[in-house]
């Protein structure tokens, strides 16, 4: 690692192409076998937030993702622009995990890396869009956090100065090291990848680990559907009704016989 | 028809046929009917009074231009109006017909086919593939362009170098004639070889020979992989000489585009967006394939050629909002040229000769002392050059730039039009690329189909 620079952490997670995913309304689920897997979009603004960091400051970027082993190809996303390393948490027992659960493994892999200056979330997932794993990934590590950075004001190698979204003030924070950030879409625009790097990404050996690797600093029953106080119930959306047009021809008193009918079948009148 | 017949019956006539909702004649109502995408400065006037229908069948349609040719008013077929030369305007008092209700589409899995009628739009058409488990692979424009449109004017687009054009993949026709008779011409075919090509010869009609109102389009089956490639180079000559060897390879790449970096700053500007890349001499390369080994050993032939010829980088897109940014930058190019330019256009030359073709073109914007932007489909030898509005100098000095291009086109074996069509803004110079044979031949063949000349007058054969 650079002496001199930051290690900027990255937390990724892999989701289902939200433009082509189906919703099973009937189990209530995601069919996610209807979607190719993609890493988060709001991931990539927080990958690129880290890379310029590196680039103004030096250091390293760890690219982090908790899911299946095919969450693998996210990392190597991650590597292909401009992570440093990437590191897949996989296992069974991780498998369930509600945000708490997640947040929770995170912090513990987190801590097990060892020394780091800043931690860069996606605002939220667009498959769980709780926006509650970065702030509970803070609070497990004990460290200051800001949610919704839309913008960096600087960066230096103490602490980062962010604009912050809420609604529709924006609050200007200068965030201490060690801390964690979650970022909203406005906050850069992620680069493309060289062909070069994404060749290079694609044989790059991805580390995994699993519970066995972090159970000497935690406590296994925390992981996975076991450490995990919610569960979801249901899934569904709500159905829209749009408005219904129908055009009524003829004379006055067709038109008032066809209205009264038509409203009279809609309920509205008796 | 004259200018000061009333027009009253005729309207009473066409609202017999197609219902009186369905005709209009208020200019309020009309006026976007009138107009394409025509740069202004050049855009035909439309007439100043016309009457505009909306049939729903082809029965309609065919009734009206019976009526139509009975009395000889002229016709004008409408599309999505996405025209760039003025094609689609009525100029003459008459009758415009807006096919916009006749847009049912229907895919034939099993013959590969969509049978669409005309009113239907290419983005109906790519929707309605895709959900058929099927694709369309072209991309000539507008999405709001109509199909009818499409074949009227053979679009092509920045997807012919690896698929060809509106003409490789319209295998049948309905089409009607101004005495009103309706031909099928061909069908869910991938041979016939029956006799002169009367379908052929109605795409890129621009409406002067009849109506279409139903194509029977071949699609092909999804390409699984594609990735968008944005290469950037210092030098113009580097660009294009990595295009042409890309080509050789045998990799037919789905665009092959080539941009200049003043056009492109402007239009991420008009958009609010950011291009991936900096360098003055851009290629955008869009892959598609089945299987993703062989899209990415395309992609790093296509990366070794371009480093090999200077190119500061290869960047890749593979997610699908990166490629949509980078094609709807490509896209809006001519939005973001479109008020400051006297016209574009489309001079299309044999894909070798396209460095030539630029040289000459910066010669002529040095002669007379302008700026012409170019881009263009470098992989099919189609450049789109831009005549800059002069601040003191009006149509005659476009014109003067204009015929330049045109004969610089001419000398290295080109033409004056690769994609938008004579339609009405061409006809005075078609001379230069047309022989005076080819045009007493298009002149009687018009004549065949419409011996009173009602249809789309002022287009193609004046």
């Amino acid at each position: 690692m650079d002496e001199k620079g930051l290690h900027s952490i990255v937390l990724i997670k892999q989701v289902p192409d939200i433009e082509k995913v189906r919703f099973d309304h009937e189990k209530g689920r995601i069919d996610r076998s209807s979607a190719e897997a993609t890493t988060n979009p709001f991931d990539l603004n927080a990958l690129e937030l880290a890379v310029q960091v590196k680039e103004k400051v030096g250091g390293i970027v760890t690219a982090l993702s908790m899911g299946p082993p095919q969450a693998e190809s996210t990392l190597r996303d991650a590597l292909a622009r401009g992570a440093d390393r990437g590191i897949l948490l996989t296992d069974q027992r991780f498998a369930g995990a509600d945000t708490l659960a997640t947040s929770y493994t995170l912090a513990i892999a987190i801590k097990k890396l060892g020394h780091f200056d800043l931690i860069v979330c996606g605002e939220k997932t667009v498959d769980g869009d709780t926006a509650q794993v970065g702030p509970e990934v803070a609070e497990h590590l004990g460290i200051p956090h800001v949610a919704y950075v839309s913008e960096v004001k600087n960066v230096t190698r103490e602490g980062i100065i962010v604009n912050s979204r809420m609604g529709r003030s924006y609050y200007t924070f200068f965030l201490r090291f060690p801390g964690l950030i979650t970022v909203t879409k406005d906050v850069n625009v992620p680069r493309l990848p060289t062909l070069r790097d994404m060749m290079k990404a694609r044989r790059a050996q991805i580390p995994v680990w699993t519970s066995d690797d972090l159970v000497d600093i935690a406590q296994k029953e925390r992981f996975g559907i076991s450490g995990s106080p919610t569960q979801v119930v249901r899934v569904f959306t709500p159905s829209t009704e749009g408005r219904i047009g129908k055009v009524i021809q003829g004379d006055a008193e067709n038109i008032a016989k066809e209205l009264f009918i038509v409203l009279r079948q809609l309920g509205i009148l008796g | 028809m004259d200018r000061d017949e009333r027009p009253e019956d005729i309207v009473k006539a066409l609202k017999s046929i197609v219902g009186s909702q369905w005709v209009l004649t208020e200019e309020t109502a009309i006026e976007g009917y009138l107009r394409d995408e025509t740069p202004e400065a050049i855009r035909p006037h439309p007439a100043p009074w016309v009457v505009l229908v909306k049939p729903s069948k082809v029965q309609e349609v065919s009734e009206i231009l019976r009526l139509a040719n009975s009395r000889k008013i002229p016709v004008f077929p409408l599309g999505g109006r996405t025209g760039l030369a003025g094609a689609a305007i009525p100029v003459k008092p008459g009758i415009a017909i807006s096919l916009e209700r006749m847009n049912r589409i229907e895919v034939d899995l099993e013959n590969m086919m969509a049978v669409a009628e005309a009113g239907a739009t290419l983005g109906d058409l790519i929707k309605a593939a895709e959900e058929g488990g099927l694709s369309f692979p072209l991309h000539p424009g507008d999405e709001g362009a109509q199909i009818g449109g499409l074949i009227a004017t053979n679009a092509g687009g920045v997807r012919a170098v690896k698929h060809g054009i509106m003409r490789n993949f319209v295998k049948g026709l309905e089409v009607v004639l101004p005495t009103g008779d309706v031909l099928n011409l061909g069908g869910k075919l991938i041979k016939n070889n029956m006799g002169y090509s009367l379908l052929n010869l109605f795409i890129g009609s621009e409406g002067t020979l009849g109506v279409i109102t139903k194509a029977v389009i071949k699609l092909l089956p999804k390409a699984r992989y594609t990735v968008t490639l944005v290469i950037p180079f210092e030098k113009r000559r580097d660009a294009l000489q990595s295009a042409q060897l890309i080509m050789r390879t045998g990799i037919i790449p789905l665009a092959l585009e080539y941009m200049e970096w003043e056009e492109i700053e402007r239009t991420s500007r008009h958009l609010g967006e950011a291009w991936p890349a900096k360098g003055k001499a851009q290629l955008l390369i869009i892959l598609s394939e089945f299987t993703e080994e062989g899209l990415l050993q395309g992609c790093e032939e296509i990366s070794k050629i371009c480093e090999d010829n200077h190119a500061l980088e290869t960047l890749i897109a593979e997610r699908k909002e990166e490629q949509d940014r980078i094609l709807r930058i490509r896209s809006n190019l001519y939005t973001a040229i479109k008020p400051y330019v006297y016209d574009i256009l489309d001079v299309t030359v044999p894909p070798g000769r396209i460095r030539d073709l630029m040289d000459k073109v910066d010669a002529i914007a040095e002669k007379y002392g302008t700026r012409i932007p170019i881009y263009g489909h470098i992989g099919d030898g189609n450049l789109h050059a831009h005549i800059w509005k002069e601040e003191g100098r009006g149509l005659e000095f476009a014109n003067k730039v204009k015929k330049e291009i045109y004969e610089a086109s001419r000398s290295l074996g080109g033409v004056l039009t690769g994609e938008h069509g004579i339609g009405k803004v061409r006809i005075q110079e078609a001379h230069l690329a047309l022989g005076e044979k080819e045009i007493e031949l298009i002149r009687a063949i018009k004549g065949v189909f419409d011996p009173n000349g009602i249809m789309n007058p002022g287009t193609i054969a004046g």
